[in-house]
């Protein structure tokens, strides 16, 4: 009694379109080919750009951009947004420089957990105010960038917290002959890989970006994913805010303001859709490095600061265009 | 095959004897209502496990929402759900699946940006310690599932690219793969044709030959026939009855749902004079299909468009109100159609209602009035630019009692209204600046009650009376023939065949749409 046993194509059960589109391949590496052409133009004009040194200086200014771009990763990736990073920077290291300001491992440690804590502790307020609160995340968020550097204030009586110790100042230092920060980008962003790709939880974050509903239905904890993404954030944005204190020899409340537009122009320019459930961490990392050695290559060619907002500014709506411009159905 | 019909009362909640097995689920006086409004009354029935069981009722007699009690979406007001015989309290989602409770909702629910193995897979992934995933056995597990159900789809595939017919099946696939003791089939064979709905049939028996309980809602009566054991009809939240499938008859289902006899569904077809042709498509190429596509449609005619899903029915309708590129010579009265956009062809008295109601018909979180009147808003604004709202109410308020839409008020969000409703607001939007010259129905009917059915029918076939032409694509081959001067199939892009109104029947769209000749048949 079985019926035609003949097999359904995906063809015959709707219109799907399958074609290497070389003008769609062209346009989704068009921004690799800026970057690559940028980069020879400088390395034929300007002897100090193609060093070794160049490329540690590099990487080191990006660090602190890519912890919290990773970050951001996991929270747009839910279709979540998080504007307190760059004022937790400020928070975290203002907490960790207080600890840090006695001499002695213990205390160091004690410094860079706390820090580290000061950002998990408002990345998880964030997400229980999405998750379990349930106010947009664009508002929650932007209440909690004003609270954490409020905060920051309170604790640093507006003032630069300095005379911290040697121990603490080590904590960026060089291990191996790499640069801690370096390192730990590395790290961070080497784990998030796997945990995206390869893991439950990152099918889930996946999941709750791509269709909640859906998502829900599956079996999926939207709050507990959206609770763990908003505290990651926290996590490594006070794992940020510790470091740059550590480099700059002092925790300062404002250190990190306007930091949180960055990370999320970072993954942005990486293709993590804004809806969510879209995007990879390799992304992101392309997007920070863009950043980066667009910042680096640009000052090394004395272009004004003022023009370089300008033409970052230009370069985050390109990337997003090309995005959607090879994310539109025919129409 | 007898040991299945163990149907009895409603409101016998007891077992009724030694050997008798338990049900599966029961409800004992489960009520629910939203904004003080009562959706669920007293519902009180019991369900067996290895059972079909169909839940038949107009939309909005409560079906959707006893579904997302017993999956846990939604929190009864009050009342007892009892699963295998224990009174539970399913709060979410999450307990259901751990119950064995898997639903496929009336809504798909893709996950477009994930892969088709992610989609199928998520929620009960095989993971090493830390939760890595198993990712190989999956996409296995996947592919097994797919090929199961005949379909050649690569799980590796992205969501996004499926149509409407895949993303059904692979719902199907999600809620019957997880070996659950309860499956809840909100009307899932919608968007699917006969070929497909065969493939989702074979997957019922074999859970039913398992022991599984399911339920099952559906409008096509022929379904109810073909898959259930036991039919319980609702009626405005309210179990009318619940009785063999065997015991009832087609018209007996039909009065109980509507609460009268519904005489005929389909009004008496006009006749066709052939008067001056409306529009006229010569050489038509929609971008992205090779063929090329020509026919006309009269005034007064109601043209059918009949093929299997993912034919380029919709494509077609999309390419020709404006909304998909395309190329090729397309007249209005005689006069070119260029430039085509959707603008324009509002403004030369194309109306188009779009197969996707949620996601292209209406716009459920405006109001009723905005909707009725958003493509027209340039007939109510004023020299200073200000529209004028009492103009529009009275228009909005007349076309939607033409239209027989059920409202309470035209501040109303779309949301919250039916099905049948929505569908009737879509219509009455191209009623209000008098009638059109071109309707262009997709689907006009789909998930849609008996009772507004026969309404929307009625209302088409009066347009076509006054002389209004209609190009109406539908998978519904009852609704195509009873409503059709003629019919055209289409195939791959292309029109395969024409088939004037004598010639109709099933059997020979169906040959057109598969390809297949006469004497292959």
């Amino acid at each position: 009694m079985r019926p035609d046993r003949a097999t359904l194509s995906p063809a015959e059960l709707g219109p799907a379109a399958s074609r290497v589109d070389v003008k769609a391949l062209l346009l989704r590496y068009a921004l690799v080919l800026v970057l690559f052409v940028f980069v020879g133009v400088l390395g034929v004009s300007n002897a100090s750009f193609f060093t070794l040194s160049n490329f540690n200086v590099v990487l080191l200014q990006v660090s602190t951009n890519a912890l919290l771009a990773t970050g951001a990763t996991y929270v747009i990736l839910t279709g979540g947004i998080d504007l307190s990073v760059g004022s937790v920077v400020g928070l975290s290291g203002v907490v960790a420089a207080m600890v840090a300001q006695r001499d002695g491992v213990p205390w160091t440690v004690a410094a860079v957990a706390s820090g580290i804590a000061a950002g998990g502790a408002i990345g998880l307020l964030n997400g229980l105010l999405v998750a379990v609160a349930r106010v947009p995340a664009f508002v929650a968020t932007l209440g909690t960038m004003t609270i954490a550097l409020g905060m920051a204030y309170v604790l640093s009586d507006g003032q630069p917290i300095s005379g911290l110790s040697d121990a603490f100042l080590a904590v960026s230092d060089q291990l191996y002959g790499f640069p801690v920060p370096v390192l730990l980008m590395v790290t961070v962003v080497l784990a998030s890989w796997l945990l995206l790709s390869r893991t439950r939880l990152g099918l889930h974050i996946y999941a709750t970006g791509g269709n909640p509903q859906a998502a829900r239905v599956a079996g999926v904890d939207l709050r507990g994913i959206r609770l763990t993404v908003y505290t990651f954030g926290g996590l490594l944005a006070g794992l940020a805010g510790v470091v740059l204190a550590s480099r700059a020899t002092a925790g300062i409340a404002t250190t990190g303001t306007g930091y949180e537009l960055n990370a999320i122009a970072a993954a942005v320019i990486g293709g993590i859709s804004l809806m969510g459930g879209r995007g990879s961490i390799f992304g992101t990392v392309f997007g920070f490095m863009i950043i980066g050695v667009l910042d680096n290559g640009l000052n090394i060619l004395n272009v004004s600061p003022f023009y370089q907002l300008i033409i970052k500014g230009a370069i985050i709506i390109g990337a997003v265009f090309i995005d959607s411009t090879l994310n539109r159905k025919d129409d | 095959m007898s040991v299945r019909h163990h149907v009895s009362a409603p409101g016998d909640m007891h077992p009724t004897g030694g050997g008798e097995p338990k049900p599966a689920l029961a409800f004992n006086k489960l009520c629910k209502g939203f904004d003080g409004i009562p959706v669920l009354r007293e519902i009180t029935a019991r369900f067996m496990p290895g059972t079909v069981n169909v839940l038949a009722g107009e939309n909005g007699a409560g079906k959707s929402t006893l579904f997302k009690i017993i999956s846990g979406q939604l929190a009864p007001d009050s009342g007892i759900l009892a699963v295998k015989g224990r009174p539970v309290l399913v709060y979410d989602p999450r307990h259901a699946l751990g119950l064995g409770i898997s639903i496929i909702p009336q809504e798909l629910l893709p996950i477009p940006d994930m892969k088709v193995w992610q989609n199928l897979l998520v929620g009960r992934e095989r993971t090493r310690s830390f939760g890595f995933l198993r990712r190989r056995e999956m996409v296995e597990q996947a592919r097994k599932s797919l090929e199961d159900f005949n379909l050649d789809i690569d799980p590796e595939m992205p969501m996004r690219r499926l149509g409407v017919a895949a993303t059904q099946m692979i719902e199907i696939i999600k809620a019957t793969s997880r070996d659950s003791d309860f499956v809840l089939m909100d009307e899932p064979s919608s968007s699917l044709s006969s070929r497909e709905t065969e493939e989702l049939f074979r997957a019922i028996r074999m859970l039913r030959a398992r022991g599984a309980c399911i339920l099952y809602t559906s409008h096509r009566m022929e379904e109810i026939e073909q898959i259930s054991d036991t039919v319980s009809i609702m009626r405005d939240g309210v179990f009318i009855r619940q009785a063999p499938t065997r015991s009832l008859t087609e018209r007996q289902i039909i009065a109980d749902m509507v609460g009268r006899d519904i005489e005929d569904l389909f009004p008496g077809r006009t006749v066709s004079a052939r008067r001056e042709p409306v529009l006229e498509v010569r050489d038509f190429r929609v971008a992205g299909y090779a063929a090329r596509t020509a026919f006309t449609v009269h005034a007064g005619e109601i043209l059918g468009l009949g093929g299997l899903v993912g034919a380029g029915r919709s494509e077609l309708l999309e390419a020709l109100f404006g909304l998909r590129k395309a190329e090729g010579q397309v007249r209005l009265d005689g006069k070119p159609l260029a430039r085509a956009s959707p603008a324009e062809s509002i403004r030369r008295g194309i109306a188009f209602v779009p197969e996707d109601r949620k996601l292209a018909g209406v716009l459920t979180s405006q109001s009723i009035l905005d909707n009725v009147t958003l493509p027209h808003l340039g007939a109510f604004t004023g020299a200073g630019g200000f529209i004028d709202n009492a103009a529009r109410r009275a228009r909005s308020l007349d076309v939607l009692k033409r239209t027989r839409t059920k409202y309470a008020r035209l501040g109303q969000v779309v949301a919250h209204l039916s099905g049948g409703n929505q569908q009737k607001i879509a219509l009455a939007r191209w009623l209000v600046t008098g009638t059109p010259r071109l309707l262009i129905l997709d689907e006009p009917t789909r998930g849609i009650d008996v009772g507004a059915r026969s309404e929307i029918y009625r209302l088409i076939h009066d347009l076509a009376e006054t002389g209004v032409a209609v190009l109406l694509a539908s998978s519904d081959m009852p609704e195509l023939i009873n409503l059709s001067h003629r019919i055209l199939v289409m195939r791959g892009g292309a029109i395969a065949g024409e088939l004037p109104r004598d010639a109709v029947d099933q059997e020979s769209i169906l040959r057109l749409a598969m390809g297949k000749t006469r004497d292959a048949a």
